[in-house]
């Protein structure tokens, strides 16, 4: 089956599944797989932390990355995957131009990320983050592979 | 061989059909503190189409309004004037961007989701940032990016040369220019220019991209342009240039503008366009 996971959205899916979830902006789009399960989830989060909106990240913990990941992680434990063999990979926090201070929030969406990622002892596999391009991201759960369609282009990661 | 597109480019402005009389006559009334509700209520009773999606989003989920309403009147007295004209201009304005968008790789509805979020994320603003009211902002909002109705022809014959002046960093609109001669958020103004809309609203259309450059100051295109490069972020209607607009510090200073805020527009934006975009679905 193929599940799109929108914005502030997540999916979690088995052998044979594909996520797929668009236009990633400065939001983080995280993949997790377990290969020897083959389960696997896939979200868009919006903004970093869910303290700027206590009642949204209730109603929709996926909305954060800090309500959002453990979430995730979870789903996918519970369709049987385990912690030390997890994959994680990460794409989207992209930026405008211009170097606004104000408009950070893709680069505060990785760092959030990289504090829980860090605390919980996992490791980030690879990343594609970061610029002003939109991406479109392919998760394929019978591999785990993962591209990424960003400019016309597609590449792995 | 700019010019030569460029004014072919504005010759094109002509075949987007005029907004119907009723709403540009509403919408003047907003600046007429001393129109009636009977005036109102006058000017919509031979639109029944129109009347019919007002009141359709009037009982949409964004309002949350207890009973089911089914009069201009009954709406009148619920939302007020200034909200039932805001309603008239998003039906009026979704009959003209309730389609894809070749050129700039927006599928049909993804331009009118992007106009709507933009118009409720900039009223958004307003009220964290506390600023006085002005209702026409969220009009302003709304047709920011009509011009890409035109645009989009022409974008698509030359993405590959836009593609590549916005690889070595040049903003999109500007690339537009470039190649062009002109860009997407002038061709928008030329369009409401000719539907007779104020000054005010066809420079914050105008000057989205580059709210420093706009020949006032004013509040309306800061706001605009804020709010549009949030949606974006966001990707609420990213198109082919993703994110490749410069976001003014200018704007956002005489703004005084805080990350917390912008967070908390951006965190309410989503289910207000669900609730309210996703009427005409």
């Amino acid at each position: 089956m193929k599940y799109t996971v929108g914005v502030a959205d997540m999916k979690v899916g088995r052998f044979g599944d594909i996520l797929v979830t668009h236009a990633l902006g400065s939001c983080l789009g995280l993949a997790v797989y377990d290969p020897v399960a083959k389960v696997g989830g896939l979200l868009h989060a919006m903004l970093p932390l869910s303290k700027i909106n206590k009642e949204k990240a209730e109603a929709n913990p996926f909305m954060f990355v800090d309500t959002g990941v453990p979430e995730l992680f979870q789903e996918v434990y519970s369709l049987g995957g385990q912690k030390m063999r997890l994959e994680v990979k990460a794409a989207g926090c992209g930026e405008p131009l211009g170097n606004n201070q104000m408009f950070k929030i893709g680069e505060r969406n990785l760092t959030i990320l990289k504090k829980l990622l860090w605390k919980n002892n996992v490791l980030l596999n690879s990343k594609d983050v970061g610029g002003a391009a939109s991406r479109t991201v392919y998760f394929y759960l019978d591999t785990g592979r993962l591209v990424i369609r960003s400019n016309g282009a597609e590449r792995d990661l | 061989m700019k010019d030569v597109a460029k004014s072919q480019i504005i010759a094109g402005t002509k075949a987007i059909p005029a907004l119907p009389r009723a709403a540009t006559k509403l919408f003047e009334m907003l600046q007429n503190p001393d129109a009636d509700m009977a005036e109102i209520e006058g000017i919509l009773r031979f639109e029944p189409g129109l009347t019919a999606n007002i009141l359709k989003l009037t009982n949409s989920a964004y309002f949350g309004l207890p009973n089911k309403v089914g009069s201009i009147r009954q709406a009148l007295v619920l939302l007020g004037r200034e909200r039932l004209v805001e309603l008239t201009m998003v039906t009026c304005a979704g009959a003209l961007m309730w389609k894809s968008v070749p050129g700039y790789n927006l599928s049909p509805g993804e331009l009118w989701r992007h106009s709507i979020a933009v118009s409720l994320a900039a009223e958004g603003l307003v009220k964290v940032l506390n600023l006085p009211e002005d209702k026409r902002v969220f009009t302003a909002a709304l047709l920011h990016d009509i011009g890409k109705l035109v645009m989009g022809d022409w974008i698509k014959g030359d993405i590959e040369k836009i593609d590549e002046l916005t690889a070595q960093g040049t903003s999109f609109e500007v690339a537009e220019r470039l190649v062009l001669g002109t860009d997407h958020a002038e061709i928008g103004a030329e369009i409401l220019k000719s539907w007779a809309f104020p000054q005010e609203l066809v420079m914050a259309v105008r000057w989205h991209h580059q709210p420093e450059r706009a020949d006032e100051p004013s509040t309306m295109v800061d706001i605009v342009h804020v709010a549009n490069v949030l949606c974006l972020m966001i990707g609420i209607g990213i198109g082919i240039e993703g994110l490749r607009y410069e976001l003014s510090s200018s704007a956002t200073e005489k703004l005084g503008l805080k990350p917390a805020d912008i967070e908390q527009v951006a965190s309410s934006t989503l289910q207000w366009v669900d609730e309210l975009g996703n009427i005409f679905v």
